[in-house]
């Protein structure tokens, strides 16, 4: 019975390797949990002649808190993230996205590497090839139009992972390794808002780890998602927020954003808010900016306007609580 | 196995919490399933489906699969040219299309092959010639003057419209204190059982015989539907019907992929499995049709239904199916929960290009029975009424005929709604939990057993056959289904209390047609009802046969012996057999004891003499009450249900712990389709079609359920008992959105309440209210 | 493509099988190896039918690649009864009804078996947790998480069913 298009598993025992692989040939992708690419496989989505396994990498998967912060391997799992304890006080919008993430069973397997490079979505995207080919394909896959902007030249599918927000908001930094050496990006950087490209990975280029700097002392995080279930299903939208906050005024607020456009944002503008009141004020200017800097589009059967008012209100709402937090 | 001690008191099998007979097998893993039975040499079967909606079928070109190697047969509409379909009136659908496509994802080829690889490799192989016709994929474009046509001898693509009056109704309006009409809108919903579709065949070819395994809930009907489409005698047929991972009506008529696996079986002289997807598995679709119900009730002050009309618009997809059964059913229920005087209704069945509708869980009831609580429950608010207040002045008093025949012979509505209202707090809580939060309640019914079987054969509904042999077990042979419902384990308690045997005596044996008797299958909940009278009556004869052969032995007339199942006596004496002995001289001159018992049901349960009346008639119908609680998010649009309460009037509970999990099962289904489940299709594509984007609720979600029973047993049902299984599953939908309205204030006229659709409504009636304020100038010192 | 071998340990046997790079442990178990306990529910990943053990973690073999599966451990359902007898989850589950129709119940079993390694008193947040990729579409859940409360020792006691004695014959 097999069910995947047929490719040759190669199990890389070292970084170079893999980018070695990965960069010499053609098509050829990588496979950490795989709980993004197998079900994107099945459906036809693809056909590498090559996967290459990640996971046998000697030391991709270390956690390490440091002085300057915590170092995440790409292969660290979502589970271990999750019910780190010592995460949980340091970076909890981090753990609390990742504990979100679809289910148990994923999550046990699923890695922090490949839910930041996770495909992007849309319901004319997410489907069989029988279905898609019915619909004359589209432009991310095999097609030329996009179903949802038909006149559009780009692709809208919608970038869904949980963790890119919290980890905007964190201040973290991407490595990448590549066939040219190691590069740091600030991980909002990793993206690109095309639904058919979104990651700024040249060939070859893997995400090696993340690094998240030590947090202000004062500053809080959390993350909220907005789905229709209560477990399995991906953001609608989710909101990270982290505020510091002296006396019922922001000192800093960062607020990252996903399910809502091509790739995870970083709320633009908030920096001018500093000094002011955590006030209904600040929340409504907070919610305008949200709703406008978000563009969702047709790519989910739940309504696109949905998704901008609750991204909205997640923001909102998680601002208050902070700050009561802190307070 | 342990034997109770002789001197045990006889061992009661009625009203024990008895967990499943087949229960050790589901937990180990034991159990197999269509999908697990295939032997390893079996050819792989795969299915190619029409891409567009709508086509006339020029040509199929099957060539090149033909002549690819390790293609073992290929087969298209013109290997069947026998349309099949539940309803022997009204049977328009091809295993594979023939002609024409009418819907995308209708099979139109089949292949079997050596491997899943060449199978796939096949179907892609086969060119199909297809010339687009114009596609309709919701009724108002189907009923539309000029509309094309799916069915030529079906204009206006109505596949049935009925038209039913019962009573004054234009007297009952006029007398009402109260008349108020609303339109509702429901979206389609799937029963997405957690086991795919999948069937095995094997093809004898020497003796030309056929072996079906399959999912089905109707094994019956799929051995007529195969035995039909594939010309043979129904001898040369053999259906297996093994472990089943549910079905919900979803399996309750024959499948196109059952008689595929047939044909392609017979075209490769072999043996076929045929596992369908998750997505093929909602293309063979079979669920709740979208509806548009538009309802008028007139009430009394006193709350008392004085007529009520209704319009109901169904859109049935791309064949008949169980169609008009499901329009009927929309009617008829509106009868038998409450006392209604005078009732019209107009009912309209409508083709469109989509994957054909069926009778789902609640077959035909929910939706209008969501908008009769609704509504109903805004009148009430209206006349200043409480909602229990309301159902209460409209009880039915058993025995009780409604004025469209249905006879109610036991009804324990009344207790039910004494039990939610006490249970969930409703007279403390009830309009004094902060805003967003809302109590809401509906009620509910269901038949136990459609009164007239859908094959009218003369046969009696319902036969059960007990092997008693050397051993001293008891086999029971048995045609019905038991898709995890528990019916084995209820036909094994029903003969072992008859018998006053330990249930360690009995074992199950089920739906093999060479071996058990003929059963019209699980579907509107007929199987405890009509198949559990069956085998009481099995019982009551083998009862009479050992009764008979133990008085032989001890010498007396049969009516001096005590049958107390281990052992017997002669009564008022200490003269004793034990059971063994009994069952040595019950064997002695005839060898191996077959007892038999039939079932069908009274006459006068049959419905009324007017066209479409026996859709809806019962032997016994099942009432339910329920109260939801809910947290309502107004800056979200999400709902939350916080708690459930439900009574179920089953007549008897012959498993307690079944008629729970069933009750349980119908309550949380109904919360999927009130809250996160619908099908959708974008042009006739199903763009639903997996299980992240039907949205059958996690266990996160899911609240807890307080289920309590009621017996108000049935005259005609076995030891009294009625239906468990669906009957309480169209309160949920109505009690959720009364819960809503409670919260918000907001009356939802459309499911699901999706967040999004939620929150729409609420931001319409925000605008709303801006709008009123702003045209009205506020007098001072409102605020 | 072609071959591989590898060596892994299902229910506590060594295996060494020759498995394609493409073929899922989902097909592995049941085609290759008979171990028909594991579900197939969808086309991937959304329903937890599948779930099995790798490594005392729970997984879902409809989305493992066997070919990864190098000396891990892997137990499927069938491993939960020793000597013929049900474990402790496999018995609540039978008499606390956990299960009717059966289909999710190998999965449900499994997830459960992996919370309860790692939390031997879960509460029922923490089971709701962990059983939250595994659907069930015929018990509404209610009675599956009484079946995992009991078999941890955690709920509250109702009165008792009894073992179910009669037997269903099966082919
Ligand atoms: C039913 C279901 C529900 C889901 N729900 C969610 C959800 O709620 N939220 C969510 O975020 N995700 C969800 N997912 C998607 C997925 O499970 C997660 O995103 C997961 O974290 C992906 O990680 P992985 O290690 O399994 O990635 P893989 O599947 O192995 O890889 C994903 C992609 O990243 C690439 N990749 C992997 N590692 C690297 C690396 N180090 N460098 C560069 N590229 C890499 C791969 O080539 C692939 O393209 C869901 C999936 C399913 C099937
Ligand atoms: S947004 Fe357009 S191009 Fe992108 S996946 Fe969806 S339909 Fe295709
Ligand atoms: S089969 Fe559904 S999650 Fe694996
Ligand atoms: S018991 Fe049937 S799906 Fe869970």
């Amino acid at each position: 019975m097999e069910r995947l298009p047929a490719f040759e598993l190669r199990r890389a025992s070292s970084l170079a390797e893999a980018i070695g692989w990965l960069a010499g040939t053609p098509g050829a992708r990588a496979i950490a949990g795989g709980t993004d690419l197998v079900p994107n496989l099945r459906d036809g989505l693809g056909s590498p002649p090559v996967l290459v396994d990640l996971s046998g990498i000697a030391g991709l998967d270390a956690l390490v808190a440091g002085d300057d912060g915590v170092r995440i391997g790409a292969n660290v799992t979502l589970a271990r993230l999750a019910s780190d304890a010592a995460l949980a006080q340091a970076l909890p919008a981090v753990v609390q996205a990742a504990a979100s993430i679809a289910a148990p069973g994923h999550r046990s397997v699923a890695t922090v590497g490949g839910n930041l490079c996770v495909d992007t979505r849309c319901v004319y995207y997410n489907q069989s090839e029988w279905w898609r080919r019915s619909n004359d394909y589209c432009l991310k896959h095999g097609g030329d139009t996009c179903h949802v902007a038909p006149h559009g030249e780009r692709c809208h599918a919608a970038y869904a992972g949980d963790l890119a927000p919290a980890l905007i908001v964190c201040g973290a930094r991407v490595e990448i390794a590549g066939p040219d050496g190691t590069r740091g990006i600030a991980i909002e950087d990793l993206y690109r808002d095309d639904g058919r490209a979104h990651l700024a990975l040249g060939p070859g280029e893997l995400v090696a780890g993340v690094v998240v700097p030590v947090q202000p002392p004062r500053a809080r995080s959390a993350y909220r998602k907005a789905r229709a279930r209560g477990a399995i299903d991906f953001p609608l939208a989710g909101v990270a927020v982290r505020l510091s906050a002296d006396a019922g005024r922001v000192a800093s607020l960062a607020v990252g954003l996903t399910g809502t456009n091509s790739r995870p944002l970083r709320l633009a503008g908030t920096d001018a808010w500093s000094g002011r009141a955590i006030d209904e004020a600040l929340l409504a200017d907070l919610g305008k900016a949200v709703q406008k800097q978000v563009s969702p589009m047709r790519t989910t059967l739940t309504q696109a306007n949905w998704r901008r008012q609750v991204a909205a209100v997640a923001a909102q709402r998680l601002v208050r609580e902070l700050a009561e937090a802190i307070a | 196995m342990s034997l109770p001690d002789r001197r045990d008191p006889p061992p009661a099998a009625v009203g024990v919490r008895q967990p499943l007979v087949d229960g050790v097998d589901k937990v180990t893993g034991a159990a197999r399933y269509t999908a697990d039975l295939a032997p390893r040499d079996a050819l792989v079967g795969a299915i190619l489906r029409s891409p567009v909606a709508h086509a006339t079928i020029r040509g199929i070109d099957t060539s090149r699969a033909r002549a690819m190697p390790g293609v073992r047969a290929v087969v298209t509409g013109e290997d069947c040219a026998v349309a099949y379909g539940v309803i022997p009136i009204a049977q328009n659908e091809f295993p594979l299309a023939r002609g024409r496509v009418r819907y995308r994802g209708e099979p139109v080829a089949a292949v079997a092959a050596d491997d899943p690889a060449t199978a796939r490799a096949a179907l892609e192989a086969i060119e199909l010639d297809l010339e687009p016709l114009p596609a309709v994929f919701d009724a108002a474009a189907a009923r539309a003057e000029g509309s094309v046509l799916l069915h030529d001898d079906k204009p206006g693509n109505v596949e049935r419209a009925v038209e039913q009056t019962f009573g004054d109704v234009d007297g009952g309006f006029a007398s009402a204190d109260l008349v108020r009409e609303q339109s509702f809108h429901y979206a389609e919903v799937h029963q997405a059982m957690m086991e795919p579709n999948a069937a095995l065949a094997a093809w004898d070819a020497e003796r030309g015989r056929l072996t079906l395994h399959s999912v089905t809930q109707v094994p019956y009907y799929v051995h007529l539907a195969l035995a039909r489409c594939l010309r043979l005698d129904e001898s040369a047929i053999r259906v297996i019907k093994p472990f089943v991972g549910g079905g919900f009506g979803h399996r309750t008529e024959t499948l196109n992929f059952e008689i595929v696996a047939a044909l392609l079986a017979r075209a490769a002289g072999g043996t076929v499995r045929l596992e369908l997807t998750r997505e093929e598995t909602f293309l063979t679709h079979r669920g709740r049709p979208e509806t548009d119900v538009r309802l008028k009730i007139g009430l009394a002050k006193s709350g008392a239904i004085t007529a009520v009309e209704a319009e109901v618009v169904q859109r049935g997809g791309a064949y008949a199916g169980y169609g008009l059964v499901t329009i009927l059913y929309a009617g008829a229920l509106i009868h038998a929960l409450y006392r209604v005087p005078a009732s019209r209704y107009k009912g309209f069945r409508v083709y469109a290009n989509t994957p054909p509708n069926g009778a789902m869980r609640g077959h035909g009831s929910v939706d209008v029975r969501h908008a009769f609580e609704s509504l109903l429950d805004a009148m009430a608010a209206e006349l200043g009424l409480d909602p229990f207040a309301v159902r209460r002045a409209n009880l039915i008093e058993a025995p009780h005929r409604t004025i469209n025949d249905l006879q109610v012979n036991s009804c324990g509505l009344a207790q039910c709604l004494d039990i939610v209202e006490r249970r969930s707090r409703w007279r403390e809580r009830r309009g004094r939990l902060p805003r967003g939060h809302g109590l809401g309640m509906a009620c509910s019914h269901y038949v136990s057993g459609s009164a007239k079987p859908v094959h009218w054969t003369g046969e009696p509904h319902a036969v059960v056959n007990l092997k008693l042999d050397f051993d001293g077990g008891i086999t029971v042979l048995t045609g019905a289904s038991d898709i995890g419902q528990g019916s084995s384990t209820l036909l094994a308690q029903a003969a072992a209390e008859v018998l006053r045997l330990p249930m360690s005596r009995f074992t199950v044996f089920a739906n093999d047609s060479a071996v058990t008797p003929k059963d019209n299958g699980s579907y509107s909940s007929r199987v405890s009802f009509m198949v559990g009278n069956a085998a009481i009556r099995a019982a009551d004869e083998l009862k009479r046969v050992l009764v008979a052969a133990a008085a032989r032995r001890l010498e007396v007339h049969p009516d001096d012996v005590e049958w107390e199942g281990e052992r017997c006596r002669v009564a008022g004496t200490d003269r004793e057999l034990a059971y063994k002995e009994v069952v040595t001289e019950a064997l002695r001159d005839t060898g191996t004891i077959t007892a038999k018992g039939a079932w069908s049901t009274p006459p006068e349960t049959q419905g009324g003499r007017f066209r479409g009346a026996a859709v809806g008639s019962s032997a016994g119908f099942s009432y339910a009450a329920l109260v939801a609680e809910v947290e309502v998010d107004e800056d979200t649009g999400m709902v939350r249900v916080v708690g459930v309460w439900v009574a179920h009037d089953c007549g008897r509970a012959i498993n307690p712990l079944s008629v729970e999990g069933q009750v349980q099962g119908s309550v949380w289904m109904g919360m999927g389709q009130a809250l996160s489940e619908e099908t959708q299709y974008l042009d006739g594509l199903h763009a639903r079609a997996n299980l992240l984007d039907y949205r059958v609720p996690t266990i996160v979600e899911s609240p807890p359920i307080d289920t309590s029973i009621v017996e108000a047993p049935d005259p005609n049902g076995p030891f009294g008992a009625k239906e468990a299984g669906e009957g309480s599953l169209s309160a949920f939908l109505p009690a959720l959105t009364n819960a809503i309205a409670d919260a918000i204030g907001l009356r939802l006229d459309a499911l699901p309440a999706s967040p999004d659709r939620v929150l729409e409504a609420i931001v319409a009636r925000r605008r709303a209210e801006r709008l009123r304020r702003a045209a009205k100038p506020v007098p001072q010192g409102a605020d | 493509m072609g071959k591989r071998l590898v060596s892994l340990v299902v229910n506590g046997r060594l295996r060494e099988e020759a498995v394609g790079d493409a073929t899922l442990l989902l097909d592995f178990l049941r085609e290759q190896l008979g171990l028909t306990g594991t579900k197939r529910g969808c086309d991937g990943g959304e329903c937890g039918a599948c779930t099995v053990l790798v490594d005392d973690a729970p997984r879902l073999a409809c989305l493992t690649l066997v070919a990864r599966c190098e000396g891990a451990r892997v137990e499927t359902i069938e491993s939960q009864s020793a000597g013929g007898r049900m474990s402790a989850l496999q018995a609540a589950f039978h008499e606390k009804l956990g299960t009717q129709c059966g289909f999710c119940t190998p999965g449900m079993i499994m997830a459960a078996e992996a919370l309860l390694r790692g939390d031997p008193a879960p509460d029922e947040v923490a089971i709701r947790e962990a059983l939250g990729g595994n659907l069930c579409r015929c018990t509404g859940y209610v009675k599956i998480i009484e079946a995992v409360q009991a078999a941890a020792g955690v709920g509250t006691p109702g009165d008792a069913p009894r073992r179910a004695d009669a037997t269903q014959a099966t082919r």
